[in-house]
Order: C-alpha cells, then structure tokens, then sequence
C-alpha cells in the first residue's frame, strides 16, 4: 500500500479461491467501483486452465497514477480457502490485511505478521445460513471489503444490478447486493475504526476499462476490418468473441474455422478478395499458422495476425503468460520473405498498433503480426478513452477500377522501386493475374527462371527497407544521460517503469528502450541505445531470451548485457527488475 | 456469348494423355455454356498436377498451399459472393492432407465448386500411393502393396452433410461438363468427384480399367439423386463406380444465413469509421 501522508495512493488486492469461487467476478465489481471512483486499474488473471476446481487467484490494483501491472506486494488479501492463504500470504505487504473466513485461517510466523491486520469473518456460514448457496461468500467478503475501504455502495449495487439483472434476473440481483450489505455489517462488529482505509473518492474522468484483447478487436473494427476467421484458443478468444458480436453489425463476418491453418488461408482468401482481414489466435494456433504465413509472404496477399502469447512450449500453460513467440514470428516458417512483428506495451497501444498493423499490411503486402500477451491480452486496465480522428485507413497501392482500366498490361507482381506492387481484386476488370504459392513472375504464373527468382526476392524482401521509415520506432524512457540501460519489449513495460522509479529511489539512474517493432530490426535506434549505456539488461519472459539474442545478432556494436529472464509463467514484479539490477552494479 | 478461346490462356502441358486434358476441356465448355466473364471467375488449385490448370484457364487464378485450396476459397466467396469461385484439387490435397477442411466446407455448405480430380495416385511427387489408391496397390512408397483401406470421397461428402454430390470420369468431358455446370448453379458447396487416369505413374487404373468399372446413373431414370439412403448405397459398392449426379439436397447456404439476401458483399463495403456509432460502442468500456 502505497501512502502520500495518510492517504491512500496505490492499492493491490488480491482475491484467491478455487476456480468456481467467483473470484474474477468478485475482483471485477470491485474494479469496476475504484475505476468508478476515479482510480487507475490494472488487473491481473493466474487463472488455471480449468473451470472448476483448482486453484486461482485475481489481482486487483488501483492507484492514484496510472499503473501498468500488478506492482509488488499484496496489501489485501481475500482468500476463500485456507490453501490460498498457505500459498499467497507470503506475498503479503509488511501492513496487509486479510479477509478470510475464520475456519481457514493459518497463523503465519510471528516475525512476519506484527504489522499484519487478520480480518476473519464466518463467510461459509453467513452464506449458506442466509441464502443456501456457499457461492454468496465472496459478495459478503466484498460487503466487508468495502466497508473497510470506504467504498461506494450505491455505486455497488449499481455495478452488480448491471452485471447480473439481465442474465439472471432480479432475484439474483436482490440475494447479491443483500450478500454485500451483510458483510458490511459483519465488517462494522470486527473491524475498528483504525483498521478502515479509506480510498478517496474522485471524479470518474474519462476512462474506458477493458482488456488488452478488446482494444485490439475494437481496433480493428474501427480499423475496417470486415472479415475475422479463428479456432477458439486461450487467451486469444476474447478478441473473437468481441468481433462475434460487432462485426455481423457492420456488414462483415466472422467465421469458426475447422483449425487455424483454416483459419489463416480463409482470411488471406478473404483480404485477397478485397476485406481486411485478420485472425487471432496464441502459440499452438501460431505454430500451426506458419505454412499459412509463408504464402502471405510469397504471395503478398496483406494479412493481420494476433498472437495473444502463452506459456510454450507444446500445450504449455494455455492461461498464463509469457513472452515466448517471439522467434516463432520473427524466424518461423521456412525460406526468407518479408514479416512485420508489432509488440505493443500497454492496451493503449493494443489500440493504436492494431489499426497501425491494417495498413501497413495493405501498403507492404506482407504479413503484420501483433505479438501480445495473456498478461495485458486479459487483464483490465483504466485507459484514456480512444482518439478516433486518430484513426486513419491506408489501403496502399490497391488499384481502383478507373485507375486498373487505364493500365495496358497490368502486372500484379511488378517489379518497382519500392518493391510494393499495385494491386487489384478478383472481379475487376482488366486485371486478370494469378496469385501463386510457387515462385513466380511478374504476372504471377509460376516461373523457375534463377534469374527471375533472384529479382523477385530482392523485390519482395525490399519491402522491409520500404517499410522501415513508416514503422512504430522503439521509444526511450527515462532520462537520457542515465548510465543504466533497460531493454524491453510487450508487458515488462509495466514492470520495468516501476523499476525504474525503485531504482531512482537507491540512487540509480535508469533509462528504458521500449521495442515497439521487433521486426524489421530498428536498428538505427537500438544501436544508438546500446551505444549509450554503460550497464545493459535485457528484460523477458522466456527462457532463451530471445529479444536478448535478436539484440546481439542485429546490433553491430558489440554489447555486454546482462539477462532477466522470467519463464515461471507469472509476469514480472517490479522488485524482481530491480534487485536483480541493482545486485549487479 | 463468349467462346473456347475466351477460357484459353495457353496450351497445357500434361504428360500426353492426362485425363486432366478432359477436365480442362469440360471447364470450357462449361464456361461457355454458362457464359461466365473470365473477370468475375476465381479458380482456386491445390498442390499436384491439377494445380497447373490455372497456367492454361483464363481466369483470376490462385494457386494455393497443398490441402488448403478450400479455406481460400470459402474466404474469397464470403467476402464477394458475387464472383463464381472454383476450387480444384487433387486426392492427395482433398482427402489426405486437406481433409478437415473437405468435411467441414460440406457442414458450411458455402457456394463454391469443388471439383476433386482423383488418379488414385500422388502424381506430382512421382507416383506414390494415395489415399483412394486400393488396398495391396503397389507404388514407390508401398511396394509390398498398400495396408490401409482406400478413402470414398462422395460417400464422406454425404455423411458430411454434402448437398451437391457428382462424379464425373475425364474420359467423357461432355457429361463432366454438364455435371460442373449443375454444380456451379447449385446454391451451397457443391462436390464433382473426377476420376481421371494418371497415364505416367498409375499403370492399374487406366483408361480400359475406368470404362470397365464404371456406370452411368445419370442413364438411371429409376435413380432419385433426392434420396439419401439409395445414394448411400450406389457409393457403398465398391466394384463399381457410379458416375452423374447422385445426390443432392436444398438447404440454405452459408450465405443466406450470413448475410439474408441483398447485402452488398463485403468487399464493396466503405471501410470509413463512423466514429458516432463506434464512440457509442466505447460507451459500453466502462
């Protein structure tokens, strides 16, 4: 718990049960109050790949600033079972407090639990007396929570009746909100007056809340894409799901395919026809889409991909996080063709680099992926409402039909400066050509000629040096004479801010390379960072470290760096970031 | 009306006395038959022998990966189902390596044609045994003859929910062509099973070995392409090999229930954001 004398400034609250306890429906309402009540959100699902019956956990964290991760400790924790306080309570800030029922409580060691506040209430009890269900336990823990932090219960029972009245009914709603007002009661008879923390009340400025996966599916609706095509993985689906919904309202589709090699070849089917099209989909469905991404490069049909990255490899670990696609995408499939890697950091950028990834499909006729992660993919954050004048849509060289007319022997692969040839649609006059998964010629028919080979490569990879001057450049925190240099890409963004902040604290200066595009290299920009720093890390969420080995075979400048890798499947905290820097200088 | 030469980009060069000389000859003639602008027709190939037809048809063409020619072209008719959308492939690419997708662009039932050129052979890769090879057929990859039992297309089409099943044989291009034309004016997928000899690798079943095991249903007037169980039965014999139209049923294609009718296709839509109803939707962020 963060403090600014005595108020309140950063808050986690971690909720924690069995799947089937509802604890990420109890950590939203509280979200969706302290968003409502003016606070920053950014939430955070270790959920297992399971629907009932196993552990899980939901972090919840509010903050007077605007936040990008979990952060470090545990100030509040709601644990439902006793097995979830064995497993957590070690993650407890110095002053946490907890809120469990009685039953299940475990004394910690007494050197860790002086400062520690134990709230324990018979929630089991309270919820099977009063309602028959043992399910109303985490609406009365949530009555409890609130009373101690002092939050808005009519602003509560608003956030429940819209959560519940139109999917099941009144009766649902009434047992809920009665469930919450019983355990502020509770709360009044155990915790005194001293025990309460109350958050401050401000404005609900303009925020939206939603997860990394929405933004990029309304990004992507404003962005014209009309054709979406998947086969259902976590944690990709709710980008799906979203379009499921809006799309069909603006004339486009999208389809269920059999499996993701469906998937891709019915959307480059699509995008060659015309729509902007796009899939989504995480590491197996990525795997499976690289036969797929070699004919987008080879036929340079333009082409969205969204890969919501989990922990790898085979099945892994389908609902955590980690960063571990990134050579997947950046090397993946077989032979050299043209592939742009987009790597947004927050949602916010899911936003922008998904309309960004539309049209520079169209104007380079290659593959763009977004490479993202569960962390962010499904995590809510509080973010700045979307800036849609912003939204600008590029289609490229894509011919008209007066401009195709006029044209006496139209080439579709035509070998330009730029090496980006014009384009047409099937149906459109005159401009009769073939697409070919084969090596080809101008015209697009099949062509074995090394020489004509040799030209066409050139062209198609050339693409990449046309590209490199319309990416999204890597962005620099922090300040810029500082000796310490981050390197980062994706959701260590979080993470690795507040390290920063942590590190400045203990009289280090830190400063940050946000990689925004991982491919084509921007090499300009890495070299120039490296060049400047006297201590280098590189922050990742795999194994190998992969950007650490992109960064070596890129950058010319031979570089020292020193590797934070995290591959357990949780995301960074910031601490981790720091200490580890801070124990190598 | 258009005319043989309008469909003709060049000669092919098949091995002299491919059966897929026929099917390209039908595809003609259906073409001018049904009259179809080269401009609004997209045929998709596969990976094999039949996929060099888009080298010698004058069309929009896409040569697609092995196995995938479906999922293409489901795409490029959901997106602009105003164009007549072909999908050709071979038995390898049908029914061994794009097999998932052949059952479930028949469940879609999305208004393409589909037309499976089977030599019961891999042609391409020089001769190796195919999933509608026989079992004991021996090949460069089964030379102690094939264990496995080989794969009924149209029968599969049916079980899967096919609402257009056809078999045509390359050696008679004029009932091929008639068969494609019914096919390409069927609302929903619609199968034209090929059986057409590979006169280079396939020494078994050659031209003498189809005109034996071959029969006519289309000369059947007793024969209801409308009832399922009969269907069944003429693809369950496996002695001989029914040719025409063997079944086909009416039911609402993919489209329709997409789209309801009259809806501009995809492809025609203004991409432009209408930032009033889409701020509307931001709403719901909250």
């Amino acid at each position: 718990m963060q403090k600014k004398g005595k108020m309140i400034t950063d808050i986690s609250v971690m909720i924690a049960g069995m799947a089937g306890d509802g604890v990420l429906f109890t950590g939203n309402v509280l979200a969706k109050i302290m968003k409502r009540q003016g606070w920053e959100i950014s939430t955070y699902r270790d959920f297992p790949s399971n629907i009932r019956g196993e552990p899980t956990n939901y972090t919840v964290r509010a903050s007077l600033k605007k936040i990008y991760g979990r952060g470090d400790d545990i100030d509040v924790f709601m644990a439902f079972d006793c097995d979830a306080i064995l497993k957590h309570s070690r993650r407890m800030a110095e002053k946490g407090i907890l809120i469990c029922d009685g039953r299940d409580f475990v004394a910690p060691p007494p050197s860790k639990s002086k400062a520690r506040t134990y709230h324990r209430f018979p929630l089991r009890k309270l919820a099977i007396g009063n309602f028959g269900k043992e399910i109303f336990k985490n609406m009365i823990a949530l009555g409890a929570l609130c009373y101690i932090l002092d939050l808005d219960f009519h602003l509560l029972e608003t956030i429940i009746s819209d959560a519940f009245l139109k999917r099941k009914g009144k009766e649902v709603v009434r047992k809920n909100i009665q469930a919450i007002h019983l355990g502020c009661e509770q709360a009044k008879e155990i915790v005194a007056p001293e025990e309460r923390h109350p958050l401050k009340r401000r404005e609900d400025y303009d925020r939206q809340f939603l997860s990394g996966d929405e933004a990029i599916a309304f990004g992507a609706l404003a962005a014209g894409c009309r054709f979406f095509a998947a086969y259902p993985i976590c944690p990709a689906t709710e980008i799906w799901q979203w379009l499921a919904v809006y799309l069909p309202l603006f004339n486009g589709l999208v389809v269920q395919t059999e499996d993701e090699l469906a998937a891709l070849n019915m959307a480059l089917g699509a995008s060659y026809a015309g729509a902007r099209a796009m899939t989504s989909t995480s590491g197996p469905g990525g795997s499976l889409m690289m036969e797929g991404f070699g004919l987008a490069g080879m036929a340079e049909i333009p082409i969205v991909v969204v890969d919501v990255q989990r922990v790898g490899p085979s099945t892994g670990m389908p609902t955590k996080t980690e960063q571990g696609d990134l050579n997947q995408w950046i090397y993946g499939s077989h032979g050299d063709f043209p592939r742009i890697v987009l790597s947004p950091g927050t949602v916010e950028e899911c936003f922008e680099f998904i309309i960004k990834a539309f049209n520079l499909a169209e104007k380079y006729q290659c593959p763009v992926i977004l490479l993202t992660e569960q962390d962010y993919g499904q995590g809510l954050r509080s973010v700045k409402r979307f800036d849609l004048s912003k939204v600008e849509i590029e289609r490229g060289k894509l011919l008209s039909q007066e401009e195709l007319i006029n044209i006496k022997d139209f080439k579709r692969y035509e070998f330009t400066p730029d090496g980006v040839s014009p384009r047409v649609l099937p149906g459109m006059k005159n401009g009769l050509h073939m697409v070919e998964s084969n090596e080809h010629d101008e015209r697009g028919y099949r062509d074995e000629d090394p020489e004509i080979r040799v030209r066409m490569m050139k062209k198609r990879m050339k693409k990449l040096k046309s590209a490199s001057k319309d990416l999204i450049a890597p962005k620099i925190w922090g300040k810029r004479d500082a000796e310490i240099g981050i390197i980062g890409f994706g959701s260590t963004f979080g993470p690795i801010q507040e390290a920063i902040t942590q590190l400045e604290k203990n009289g280090a200066r830190a400063k940050y390379l946000q990689m925004r595009t991982l491919w084509p290299f921007p090499l300009k920009k890495a070299e120039e960072f490296v060049t400047t720093c006297k201590k280098i890390f590189i922050v990742e969420n795999n194994f190998s470290g992969q950007l650490s080995l992109l960064l070596k075979s890129q950058v010319r400048t031979p570089f020292d760096a020193g590797n934070i890798i995290n591959y357990s499947s949780q995301a960074f905290r910031p601490r981790e970031i720091s200490t580890c820097i801070q124990k190598a200088l | 009306m258009r005319k043989d030469k309008d469909y003709h980009l060049s000669d092919p060069t098949w091995c002299k006395g491919c059966g897929i000389y026929g099917i390209f000859a039908a595809l003609k003639k259906t073409a001018v038959a049904l009259d179809l602008d080269p401009e609004q027709l997209v045929i998709v190939t596969g990976i094999g022998c039949h996929g060099r037809l888009n080298n010698y048809f004058r069309s929009y063409g896409f040569h697609a990966l092995h196995g995938r020619t479906l999922p293409v072209a489901s795409g490029v008719k959901l997106s602009n189902p105003r164009l007549s959308v072909l999908a050709i492939s071979g038995d390898g690419d049908a029914y061994s390596i794009g097999l998932g997708h052949f059952i479930h662009s028949l469940r879609r039932n999305i208004n393409i044609t589909y037309l499976v050129v089977d030599n019961r052979i891999y042609a391409l890769t020089q001769g190796q045994t195919s999933p509608t090879s026989e079992t004991g057929f021996v090949s460069v990859s089964t030379p102690y003859g094939s264990k496995e039992l080989n794969l009924n297309g149209p029968r599969l089409a049916l079980a899967s929910g096919g609402t257009f099943i056809a078999r045509g044989f390359s050696g008679d291009p004029a009932q091929l062509s008639t068969l494609i034309e019914k096919s390409m004016q069927h609302n929903g997928f619609a199968l034209v099973e090929v059986v057409s000899p590979c006169v280079t690798h396939n020494k078994v079943n050659n031209y003498q070995w189809f005109k034996k095991n071959i029969y006519n249903l289309d000369d059947d007037s007793n024969y209801n392409p409308r009832d399922k169980m009969k269907a069944w039965k003429k693809f369950s014999n496996e002695k001989k090999i029914p040719l025409g139209l063997i079944y086909i049923e009416k039911r609402p294609s993919y489209e329709d229930l997409a789209f309801g009718k009259e809806v501009e296709p995809i492809v025609s839509g203004d991409l432009g954001v209408d930032a009033a109803r889409l701020e509307k939707i931001m709403e719901k962020f909250r």
